[in-house]
């Protein structure tokens, strides 16, 4: 599972959602191209954003915006909601990807080292997996076990999915931000292979998060074909 | 019979019931559920029942370092007493210490213990209001809490103006010349890891950014209060402690560099709802901040002993320094007074005398 795939989806899910078209293009130096060296990023006309954040400010700019729509309360909730979702999925994520034994062994190292010759590729991976370790052990994960850490999740997922409730969206008919974020992780998190199903399986206990991508994706991807949610 | 709990956390200051973070979350939160707590208000934290003990007791457990470890230790009657005249060093405060002894140190375990003994404040919340306020608890801490760590332990003025004054008066003699720079470093440790994600060309961009973000939040906070008393209509609830503690401090807090300050004041909703929750559960506390005539004495009291204190023994060192020096070095020698003189001797001196003349 790659932090950069949720990103991904996100801002695709968002700049579908703007029905502004969109054309996916590979590169194999787009960590350099992109302003703050993270990718993936968005190139219009001469300027480059990346991260969703900066995305969403600069199409806002351009006169598109979902939460136009949205008073001041909603407006409030939507940010509150979309920090539970950076602040657990992506730190949750960001564990299982460095932290949990398996995974590092048996994916992580070696998808981190795989660009480098050795014996770099496994310095790096150890420095970024130190470097993960202290940030975790700062923000007070650092003595979770992974129990307490699928636990988290689960929390999150409930606070999510009680917010949705019945409703298509999380903010009545129209998708905004939110929902494109919250897709981005839960539909990364449900279609990548991982060493255990654990992580999947707390979000598929839950039917109308489920529904949700399912929505999202038949709507603003099945163009693409692709019907990995089933 | 079990033991009362007993909650351990920073002492009061700045017209608040006490000056650091995670203790006033906990203490505002006792005080909605009315939890029968023993609270003592220390500003040592190596008396604090966390961190490791010393003397060391037998006990099963992690110990650890810092504000992560849940030590469980079993001890008989005696042993307990003397944990309480033993010191810890890497004491962190808030620590609560259960009926049965054991010590949780992480404000939120804390209070979900509170919460397991039926000291719930959220019990009347719909299952969406706990949706929300989980996300409006990522929400401080996201883009709050690392502007109040910065404003008050990072920017320069602040820190040495309030923070370490506060902190190096409160605490005892040896401590108050280390403890507060460890602090301080252990923030700004906290703080590059929190934010390192970012590395922007310069601090001062960093620093905008992230007072930009704080100012959003505030704006929101207000917004999702709007004209209510507390966040979920008449009874205050988890997010009400969190929210109040973070903005209390900021609000009540005198700081020479203030940027944030000003903007809190200009949200009205949020000084009223602060006032408000101040003089309801700390009465006492918050009466010390209207009248300005009683503060300057008030401190000054308290501090008298230490100041007392600290003199004498710094006079008594000086001269037992002093004196040290001139018997090592011979200025001065202390001779024994030798009994009365023979008559040979006495002959003698006189005889040196007559050569002399």
């Amino acid at each position: 599972m790659s932090l950069v795939a949720e990103a991904f989806v996100s801002q695709i899910a968002f700049l579908q959602m703007c029905n502004l078209p969109v054309k996916v293009v590979c590169r194999a130096n787009a960590e350099y191209m992109s302003p703050s060296g993270k990718v993936p990023f968005i190139h219009v006309g001469n300027q480059v954003v990346s991260e969703l954040g900066p995305i969403v400010q600069f199409v806002k700019a351009k006169g598109h915006s979902l939460s136009d729509g949205l008073d001041e309360v909603q407006r409030a909730e939507m940010k509150a909601y979309m920090e539970l979702v950076n602040n657990m999925l992506l730190t949750a994520e960001l564990y299982l990807q460095w932290c949990d034994e398996a995974t590092v062994g048996e994916i992580t190292h070696a998808r981190y080292g795989s660009p480098y010759p050795w014996p770099l590729n496994h310095i790096l991976a150890y420095q970024k997996q130190w470097e993960v370790k202290r940030k975790m052990k700062a923000i007070g994960w650092g003595n979770k076990t992974l129990d307490q850490v699928l636990e988290d999740v689960d929390q999150c997922c409930q606070a999510l999915s009680q917010r949705l409730g019945t409703q298509p969206y999380f903010f009545n008919k129209q998708p905004t931000e939110l929902d494109a974020l919250v897709f981005g992780h839960l539909y990364t998190i449900l279609t990548t292979q991982l060493t255990s199903d654990e992580l999947s399986e707390k979000v598929k206990n839950y039917s109308n998060l489920l529904a949700f991508c399912r929505r999202i994706e038949q709507h603003y991807f099945e163009d693409r074909g692709k019907g990995r949610l089933s | 019979m079990a033991a009362p709990m007993e909650l351990f956390c920073w002492a009061g200051g700045w017209g608040l019931p006490s000056v650091d973070l995670d203790s006033l979350a906990v203490l505002t939160y006792t005080r909605f559920t009315g939890a029968p707590l023993k609270v003592h208000k220390i500003s040592n934290p190596w008396q604090s029942p966390s961190g490791i003990q010393c003397p060391c007791k037998k006990g099963t457990g992690r110990g650890g370092a810092g504000d992560q470890s849940v030590m469980q230790t079993s001890m008989c009657g005696q042993a307990r007493i003397l944990l309480i005249n033993s010191f810890s060093i890497s004491g962190t405060l808030p620590a609560l210490r259960t009926s049965n002894g054991e010590v949780i140190s992480v404000p939120h375990k804390i209070i979900t213990h509170l919460r397991k003994e039926k000291y719930n404040a959220d019990y009347d919340l719909s299952a969406r209001q706990g949706a929300d306020t989980l996300a409006f608890m990522s929400l401080l801490e996201e883009k709050l809490l690392p502007v109040l760590i910065h404003t008050f332990w990072i920017d320069a003025k602040n820190y040495v103006e309030v923070t370490r004054k506060w902190y190096a008066e409160a605490m005892p003699f040896p401590l108050n010349f280390f403890l507060p720079g460890r602090m301080q470093r252990q923030h700004m440790e906290r703080l590059q890891l929190l934010c390192g994600e970012h590395k922007p060309e310069n601090e001062e961009e960093l620093e905008k950014e992230l007072y930009q973000e704080a100012r959003e939040c505030l704006t929101l906070l207000s917004q999702r209060l709007g004209s209510r008393k507390f966040f979920f209509g008449d009874a205050p609830a988890s997010l009400d402690a969190f929210v109040f503690s973070h903005l209390v401090l900021l609000l009540q807090a005198k700081l020479p560099s203030g940027k944030l300050q000003a903007h809190l004041r200009g949200l009205n909703n949020l000084c009223v709802y602060c006032t408000h929750i101040l003089s309801l559960y700390f009465p006492r506390d918050g009466a010390e901040v209207p009248p300005p005539q009683q503060t300057p004495a008030g401190p000054e009291t308290e501090e008298e002993p230490y100041r007392r204190r600290n003199q004498i023994l710094s006079v008594l060192a000086g001269l037992a320094a002093m004196v040290g020096y001139a018997l090592l070095s011979g200025i001065v020698s202390i001779h024994r007074a030798t009994p009365a003189r023979t008559p040979n001797t006495q002959a003698l001196g006189m005889a040196e005398e007559d050569e002399e003349e």
